[in-house]
């Protein structure tokens, strides 16, 4: 495997290390209980793991395996070389968002926060919930549009919109 | 000790029991929560702030703000919302550049970031403030011979350096925090992984629900009797993804899921239906019969 990922500074603080240090032991991925959780994929093998399908991918933004990591920072606690792959796959879903990868579930709950304050939806059943245990009514709220608009979130989804 | 109460956003909308419960159970303890109307989510680390990093964290700031304006530390109920809240909070405490241009677009808001206030979630704040000493004293109801597999859940781990809550690899603080109330903590494999609700939510479904079988078969076989956890999605996944795991991989077992809050609960004189045990879909009427011996 190649380690395919341009690293270049695409997170805030960027990523400086290299991946390439990597040494493809796949201890991140196939220590049981201990490891990467999306190595329980049936796709994935000792051989070829979860973390070496993300990073050794060929097109990695359009690999839509990255969406299954959950940052659980197994793979980093792990790592006998400290290379950290939550880094870059964290690192890749941002460029496959700007890029026009993002899976629609992700697209949705975006959505959704910036529209209601919440990631998840208000229904029936909460307002019901809520009433019968004297709790308050939930208060939505669209400011976090304002801030969308200003960190260029809302440009990326706009060019989601014209891409549909 | 009064916090600004944060209630994320999973578990006013989907477990609101939990919500009523910690607003019973932690007052008992000595801690005032103090409710802020103008917190939004987190935002939500896996489908939104790790996809868009600098609105994640201007967002995280902001909530971080609402809580500086009232002018009491945070106190959450949830591993998600202290991932996120902890990190932009460390982050922008060490970093005058990005908390200028953080800053700069807040004050459209008419938000300010300034570094003020502390995160913490609760389990942090029993153990740290509360103390285990009070909360032996305060659950005079000992859940004696009660068997616990505690699941600390991955977010409030790590990155240890700044979570600053336990040791990834070997947890232990939940362990404390149950036999503070007279029950036994029991060892299994598996302990420190993960519950897979992000997983499937938004990866593999199929994989998701076999690493919980695994988890879970392993919490049968150590003799348990019900899990505790301090995160509403892993209570989600332990709950509603074991039912929908135990279809699915024919588990013949059931393993009730309690919150911690709902043992403190439970040990300090509230009942089953009080915490909201009722609400949840894993009941199971072994663990029923042995906790009304237990609780008499």
């Amino acid at each position: 495997m190649v380690i395919n990922i341009s690293y270049s500074a695409r997170t805030i603080h960027g990523l400086e290390e290299a991946a390439e240090i990597c040494l493809k032991c796949g201890i991140c991925c196939v220590v049981e209980g201990y490891g990467c959780p999306a190595q329980y994929d049936g796709q994935f093998t000792p051989k070829h793991t979860y973390v070496y399908d993300c990073l050794g991918h060929d097109d990695p933004m359009s690999n839509a395996n990255i969406w299954q990591c959950v940052s659980c920072h197994k793979c980093e606690e792990m790592c006998p070389y400290e290379v950290s792959p939550v880094r870059y796959i964290e690192t890749l879903k941002s460029m496959a968002l700007e890029e026009g990868y993002a899976p629609e579930m992700i697209l949705g709950e975006i959505g959704l926060v910036l529209s209601t304050g919440y990631a998840f939806p208000i229904t029936a059943n909460t307002i019901r919930q809520r009433k019968a245990l004297e709790l308050p009514p939930l208060k939505e709220s669209n400011e976090l549009k304002v801030i969308a608009e200003r960190t260029g979130l809302s440009s990326v989804l706009e060019s989601w919109e014209s891409r549909r | 000790m009064r916090f600004s109460f944060f209630k994320g956003c999973f578990i006013p909308v989907r477990q609101p029991h939990i919500e009523k419960t910690a607003q019973i159970v932690l007052p008992m303890l000595g801690l005032d929560l103090v409710p802020a109307e103008d917190y939004t989510c987190c935002p939500e680390p896996i489908g939104v702030g790790v996809n868009h990093k600098l609105t994640g964290i201007v967002i995280s700031a902001r909530n971080l703000a609402v809580a500086e304006e009232a002018g009491h530390d945070i106190i959450t109920l949830c591993n998600g919302c202290t991932y996120t809240l902890k990190q932009t909070n460390i982050l922008l405490k060490g970093d005058e550049e990005l908390k200028g241009k953080v800053n700069a677009i807040l004050s459209e808001t008419d938000h300010q970031f300034r570094g003020t206030v502390e995160v913490r979630h609760f389990a942090q704040i029993l153990l740290e403030d509360v103390g285990l000493e009070k909360i032996r004293t305060k659950a005079e109801r000992k859940l004696t011979g009660l068997k616990v597999a505690n699941h600390t859940g991955c977010h409030i781990l790590s990155p240890p350096e700044i979570m600053g809550f336990d040791d990834p690899q070997d947890p232990v603080q939940l362990d404390r925090l149950v036999e503070a109330l007279g029950a036994e903590p029991v060892e299994y494999l598996y302990k420190t992984q993960c519950c897979g609700w992000t997983l499937s939510n938004y990866g593999d479904r199929t994989a998701a629900y076999r690493l919980l079988g695994d988890k879970l078969a392993a919490i049968n076989e150590a003799g348990t009797d019900c899990v505790n956890l301090i995160c509403p999605q892993c209570l989600a996944q332990f709950d509603t993804g074991q039912m929908m795991a135990g279809r699915a991989l024919q588990l013949g077992f059931r393993l009730p899921a309690l919150f911690y809050l709902q043992l403190l609960g439970l040990s300090m004189g509230l009942s089953l239906d009080e915490v909201g045990y009722t609400k949840h879909r894993v009941r199971d009427s072994g663990f029923e019969e042995k906790m009304g011996g237990i609780l008499g």
